[in-house]
């Protein structure tokens, strides 16, 4: 039972960092690589904040979403926009957009490198602290709860806003086809950079919780995660916000399987062989519309 | 159903007695999903004519095109290039047995010359001379182009513009380089899909002319085009197709003129009229 | 020049396999195939190289070739699997592929040494034997690049449909992409292990792609040359950059971001547009005093007129007209 515990935390990790991803890459077409470093950065901005003065957790996580939030318009802006005004079509801009993040990221790694030399970093100077609780013979930590039940909400808010409102209903005509969306009138630019602030903010939030309920966190963290989350969203499907959950748990569930049965060194391989066997046995994922792609 | 389809059983012009039609088509079908855009179509093309195929938008000569070259897979029906069944031959191979197109948009690769975009065409020739004299050191000496390149550029009139990139020149021209790469092919079948597109009508004469000069090779050539002037001046037989099917075949000047291929534009005319109101 | 080269030695062996591992990943990318394997296939290399001298005592040249063997087998293997992925996807895949490796290597045991890695492989593998493999791979990879071969590859990457109707067998060119790409990445990962006679899980990792991309980005990514400007930059920077101290890191990142965003073709295509916009004044100029090509009403060249068409256009003197517009009845409210 503990083992389950231990799948909806983490799976609700992977859900809150996916959801972003998976947002800006089933709408606007943005597969963002620089998500993780934003993941990393936001939750490097909040250790920072904490080195100077003592807050408590709201004030925390406030300070991570905004910094998740700040840092993705600004890749936007900055960034992809300068790519696809650019790109001579859609092939090559999937592309130079993959590798832009990839370049992009580097600097605010660069940044947190510098800084903490390589070591972890954490949250321990905020006056929040990590406790247990006991819910009927499960251990489980405040920080835990939390992040469930954040994810949790987050996701159906997000769930709720791509199907019924309008700026959602904009954002769906996007994904489902962008030139149909453009004559219907839709501020595509606008659009795509509240979509990336949305994004940018559940992934500062995803850090902010993840280094709480760690401990510390490196640099580096937002790499691996980076590509969990890819796993999590063909495993249920480009576009889909069922799928996205379904994938995270389900990928949650299998890293949980492998750490108690193996020794858990091979715990990062799941991820990897799934996108694998996805990609090969059901390309467009469990949940996906089926898209028709060119060869 | 229109009528106008000859009821003999074959299809196509009447060529001597005997001899194996370049291109024949045996009730070729294209279905996407339910859409039937190719749906039964037979037909027999011999050396030496330039034919033509007209329709509305829609009325899937393009997806013909696309299945003859099989881009598109067939959902029923035959290819025989030269009486060798060929419609389960992988596209690449094709070029190979002769068969060579022009696209309906242009496309060229914008990071080559004039000469080299020619070129990719002399380069699916068997037997490219100029690439046997080189020899097996011939990357070496990458500049060498092939007598191929050389005779389609002279006869699409393109001296001059060898080293030019394609984003140097005006549309037509660059339509022109589209068709220097396919003759560049040495073809015995050249599909032709809308080549003067975006030409004037001194350009479009310049075509027709060239087309016209190519019959003498023995190349068979398949024309899509909207333009009736052009059709008639340059085509010896014309297909017209609707709804993927063909409603009727002859001499160009008789069929513009027939009855059911008028409907099909203006009856579609019609109803689009109809219903934008 | 021996001095500086001796001096400078670790710079140089590290060029020359950042080099080959550059092109690992611009092969494919050049043929339009977003494939990152050449970097697991650099992890697989290293280790077996390493493995096949301290293990298996094989000399330095032999542990080459087998290595450089497995990997193009591996990356046929890998190839026949998920060439049929588009983009992104077969991006991601390549990814996934390279991150089991590094975790393989973790879980290997005594044999890859666990997290620990490899130490103490020693060889008879020279400089000399260095440069010469390097040259040859470039070699090989810069005729690909002209003549028939050349034009195929462009031709696969910009328009496949197009390369199919040019009678080019895509699925081989992209089939062989892999493995080129696997037996390059096996090469590199060799050579590195048997000139640093040491490597470690930490060193095949996700930084690998990123410096490899980073290499092509800046470089240019259609060509070798761009690759070599790219090995020469990154490896030499770090060095000159300790200057500006601390924050290389940084002005790394800088570099590579403003370069993936604005320069699409790196510093060789910055170059080539160069070239090829001096060579285009100087035939324009010839050209006018020629009395030359007419300039067409979307600012693009075309041919002066042949008389006889224009005459033919004119005796023919019949406007351009569509079927829909032969009948006089009313057209559609377009």
């Amino acid at each position: 039972m503990q083992d389950l515990v231990s799948v909806v935390t983490l799976g609700s990790v992977y859900l809150l960092f996916a959801l972003g991803m998976s947002i800006t890459w089933g709408t606007i077409d943005i597969l963002n690589f620089a998500h993780g470093s934003v993941f990393m950065f936001s939750a490097f901005s909040a250790s920072l904040v904490l080195e100077q003065t003592t807050l408590g957790l709201v004030p925390v996580l406030l300070i991570g979403v905004a910094v998740g939030a700040l840092l993705s318009v600004l890749i936007q802006v900055l960034a992809f926009e300068q790519i696809l005004r650019r790109a001579k079509d859609r092939r090559s801009a999937e592309m130079q957009i993959l590798i832009g993040g990839i370049g992009v990221a580097i600097i605010p790694l660069a940044i947190a490198q510098h800084h903490t030399q390589s070591n972890p970093f954490g949250l321990n100077a905020s006056s929040f602290t990590v406790e247990s609780l006991s819910l009927g013979g499960l251990r489980v930590t405040n920080i835990q709860v939390l992040t469930v039940v954040l994810a949790l909400a987050l996701w159906a808010a997000a769930a709720v806003w791509l199907q019924r409102s309008r700026q959602g209903l904009a954002l769906r005509a996007i994904g489902v086809d962008a030139q149909t969306a453009a004559l219907m009138g839709v501020d595509r630019r606008r659009l795509a950079l509240v979509t990336m602030a949305v994004s940018g903010a559940m992934a500062g939030l995803s850090g902010v919780l993840f280094t709480y309920s760690l401990g510390a966190i490196t640099a580096e963290s937002g790499d691996t995660l980076l590509v969990k989350a890819f796993a999590c969203i063909i495993l249920g499907g480009v576009g889909s916000m069922l799928g996205v959950a379904f994938g995270a748990y389900l990928l949650a569930a299998a890293e949980v399987v492998i750490l108690t049965q193996t020794n858990g060194s091979w715990v990062e391989a799941v991820s990897f062989g799934l996108i694998f066997l996805v990609l090969l046995v059901r390309p467009a994922g469990v949940f996906g519309r089926k898209e028709v792609r060119r060869t | 159903m229109s009528t106008s389809v000859p009821q003999t059983g074959t299809s196509g012009p009447p060529g001597p007695a005997g001899t194996t039609p370049v291109l024949e088509l045996r009730d070729v079908a294209v279905h996407f999903g339910g859409v039937k855009a190719v749906d039964g179509i037979s037909l027999q093309l011999e050396s030496g004519l330039i034919y033509g195929i007209i329709g509305p938008n829609g009325s899937g000569k393009s997806t013909l095109i696309a299945a003859v070259t099989r881009l598109t897979p067939l959902t029923r029906g035959e290819l025989l290039l030269d009486g060798r069944p060929v419609h389960d031959v992988a596209a690449s191979r094709l070029a190979g047995l002769g068969v060579a197109r022009t696209f309906q948009t242009v496309r060229l690769l914008p990071d080559l010359t004039v000469r080299a975009n020619v070129q990719i065409g002399a380069d699916a020739r068997s037997g490219d001379e100029a690439q046997q004299r080189r020899g097996p050191a011939g990357w070496l000496r990458p500049r060498a182009a092939s007598p191929a390149v050389a005779e389609a550029v002279a006869r699409t009139r393109l001296e001059g513009f060898e080293d030019h990139y394609p984003s140097e020149l005006s549309y037509g021209t660059q339509r022109r380089v589209e068709i220097a790469r396919a003759i560049a092919m040495g073809p015995r079948l050249l599909l032709l899909d809308e080549p003067t597109a975006g030409m004037n009508q001194t350009e479009r004469a310049e075509i027709s002319a060239l087309m016209r000069s190519m019959r003498t090779d023995g190349l068979c050539q398949l024309l899509v085009e909207h333009d009736v002037q052009m059709m008639i001046d340059t085509c010896d037989y014309v297909f017209a197709m609707n709804s993927g099917r063909l409603i009727a075949q002859g001499a160009p000047a008789d069929v513009v003129q027939d009855p059911a291929v008028q409907e099909a534009y203006l009856g579609r005319k019609w109803r689009d009229h109809a219903r934008s109101e | 020049m021996s001095d500086f080269f001796s001096s400078n030695l670790v710079l140089v062996q590290s060029t020359l396999s950042g080099l080959i591992l550059a092109l690992s990943i611009q092969v494919p990318l050049r043929m339009g195939v977003f494939s990152f394997a050449g970097a697991g296939s650099y992890g697989i290399g290293a280790y077996a190289a390493g493995i096949l001298v301290l293990r298996y005592e094989f000399g330095a040249l032999t542990a080459i070739a087998l290595t450089v063997v497995g990997t193009a087998v591996i990356g046929f293997l890998l190839g026949a699997v998920i060439s049929k992925l588009n983009g992104l996807y077969l991006a991601m895949a390549t990814v996934a592929f390279d991150l089991i490796i590094s975790v393989v290597a973790i879980n290997g045991g005594e044999l890859t040494g666990a997290s620990t890695g490899l130490f103490g492989i020693l060889t008879d593998f020279t400089m000399t034997q260095m440069v010469a493999l390097t040259v040859a791979a470039l070699a090989l990879v810069a005729m690909s690049e002209v003549g028939r071969l050349g034009r195929r590859v462009d031709t696969v990457r910009d328009d496949p449909e197009l390369a199919a109707s040019m009678g080019i067998n895509v699925r081989r060119y992209r089939l062989a992409a892999f493995v080129v790409s696997g037996a390059l990445g096996g090469l590199a990962g060799a050579m590195n292990v048997l000139v640093r006679s040491t490597v470690g899980p930490l060193d095949i990792g996700f930084g690998l792609i990123v410096l490899a991309l980073t290499m092509i980005i800046v470089g240019g990514s259609r060509s070798w040359k761009g690759a070599l400007i790219g090995a020469v930059i990154f490896t030499w920077l770090p060095d000159l950059l300790t200057v500006i101290g601390e924050w290389q890191e940084l002005v790394y990142g800088v570099i590579v971001a403003i370069a993936a965003i604005l320069l699409p073709r790196g510093i060789y295509g910055v170059l080539q547009d160069g070239w090829r916009w001096a060579q285009r004044t100087r035939r324009d100029r010839r050209a006018a005093a020629r009395g030359g090509p007419v300039v067409d009403d979307d600012g693009g060249l075309r041919p002066q007129e042949d008389e006889a068409a224009v005459l033919a256009a004119q005796a023919a003197d019949q406007p351009h007209r569509e079927l829909d517009q032969l009948s006089s009845r009313p057209q559609g409210a377009s």
